[in-house]
């Protein structure tokens, strides 16, 4: 069975049905304990109302959100790039390679093994200066070993900075 | 200046990537989260960490959050979680130093009476005071029922309890809160006289 107190705290939190809302409402009126008592929960409860709320630091708000910027930069790109987008474009591609092979074996002539082949074309071949094809060579193996030496620093440098952290 | 959209619009902001209606968001809902947190420990260090961790919990389950409840209700249930989870850790770390613990507990109590804090002892302070004394959670649902605006359900289910024993849970803190009250207040009374 519910102690007074606890009928009464009932009454003042809106738990009760409506009848039990009006006996108890009977009950004040009429009982001076449940009178005494109702007085002096209310009063209670509008002080635990007044309760005060404690105030965080001045930098909690910043803190938070720099927190969260953080996390979001550190996040890789490759998990930041929509995977429904990475779908779409292989499937573009997927699909026009298939039309495109589709087009070109329809538009084949399977028959033409019977077609006399004609092969008195002369195939003339550029003229080329050898000494000028040494340097572009060189050339274009300096700048390769270049940027093969650039993107292993780079390789590199990410590496020991994953180390570190 | 805070701002005067709903929790329910500054979250849409935040899922569309506005990080500002976050800060609005912590904004609204920080200094119940930190009161929050000190019902659980006690030091406003610990108390700051927790709730900013609850923070950046949230953020980063916010596309989860269906609306089904208030979002403080949802945003309660990760402090209750998250506090609970740091005083499990705390009481692992601090197994081997418990009576230095205790030092500094009692260090951060407040005293019982201090010439400097005299103009502040009003009713409120002693209120303050008895809510310090209770068992986390009984001063973590007493703070949530009239603080947090939060109905009976909505607590039992920030705290993954049935309504009913919510119902209990309250009746008797507010018991308790009133006796250690009233225990404060005669001894503060037998120490001025």
């Amino acid at each position: 069975m519910n102690s007074i107190e606890e009928i009464l705290w009932n009454y003042i939190d809106g738990n009760c049905t409506a009848e039990e809302q009006s006996i108890i409402k009977s009950l004040i009126a009429e009982d001076e304990a449940y009178r005494l008592k109702y007085q002096e929960l209310v009063s209670l409860d509008k002080e635990f109302s007044a309760i005060e709320l404690d105030e965080p630091s001045m930098a909690f708000t910043y803190n938070v959100m720099e927190t969260i910027r953080n996390e979001n930069a550190m996040v890789p790109l490759k998990a930041r790039i929509n995977k429904k987008i990475i779908i779409g474009i292989t499937i573009f591609f997927a699909v026009t390679l298939v039309a495109m092979l589709v087009m070109v074996f329809a538009s084949v002539n399977w028959s033409a093994a019977s077609v006399p082949v004609n092969l008195t074309y002369s195939v003339k071949m550029p003229n080329i200066d050898p000494g000028k094809t040494k340097i572009a060579v060189e050339g274009f193996v300096f700048f390769d070993v270049i940027l093969a030496l650039y993107l292993l620093d780079g390789y590199l440098r990410k590496k020991a900075l994953a180390r570190q952290a | 200046m805070q701002s005067k959209l709903s929790d329910t619009e500054l979250i849409e902001q935040t899922l569309a990537g506005n990080q500002a209606a976050y800060a609005d968001l912590v904004k609204r809902h920080q200094r119940f989260v930190f009161t929050l947190a000190m019902r659980f420990a006690k030091v406003r260090e610990d108390a700051e960490e927790i709730a900013q961790d609850c923070f950046i919990k949230a953020y980063r389950s916010l596309a989860s959050f269906q609306g089904q409840s208030k979002f403080s209700t949802w945003l309660y249930s990760i402090v209750y979680t998250t506090a609970m989870t740091f005083l499990r850790k705390k009481r692992v770390d601090t197994d081997s130093i418990d009576d230095e613990n205790a030092i500094i507990q009692l260090e951060n109590r407040p005293s019982g009476y201090d010439v400097n804090n005299a103009e502040n002892k009003s009713r409120s302070f002693y209120l303050n005071q008895a809510i310090e004394q209770l068992l986390p959670d009984d001063a973590a649902i007493i703070t949530m029922f009239y603080k947090g605006e939060q109905s009976l359900e909505e607590i039992a289910q920030a705290l993954g309890m049935e309504a009913n024993t919510v119902k209990v849970k309250l009746f008797r803190a507010r018991q308790r809160l009133k006796e250690k009250l009233e225990r404060n207040l005669k001894h503060e009374a037998k120490e001025l006289i």
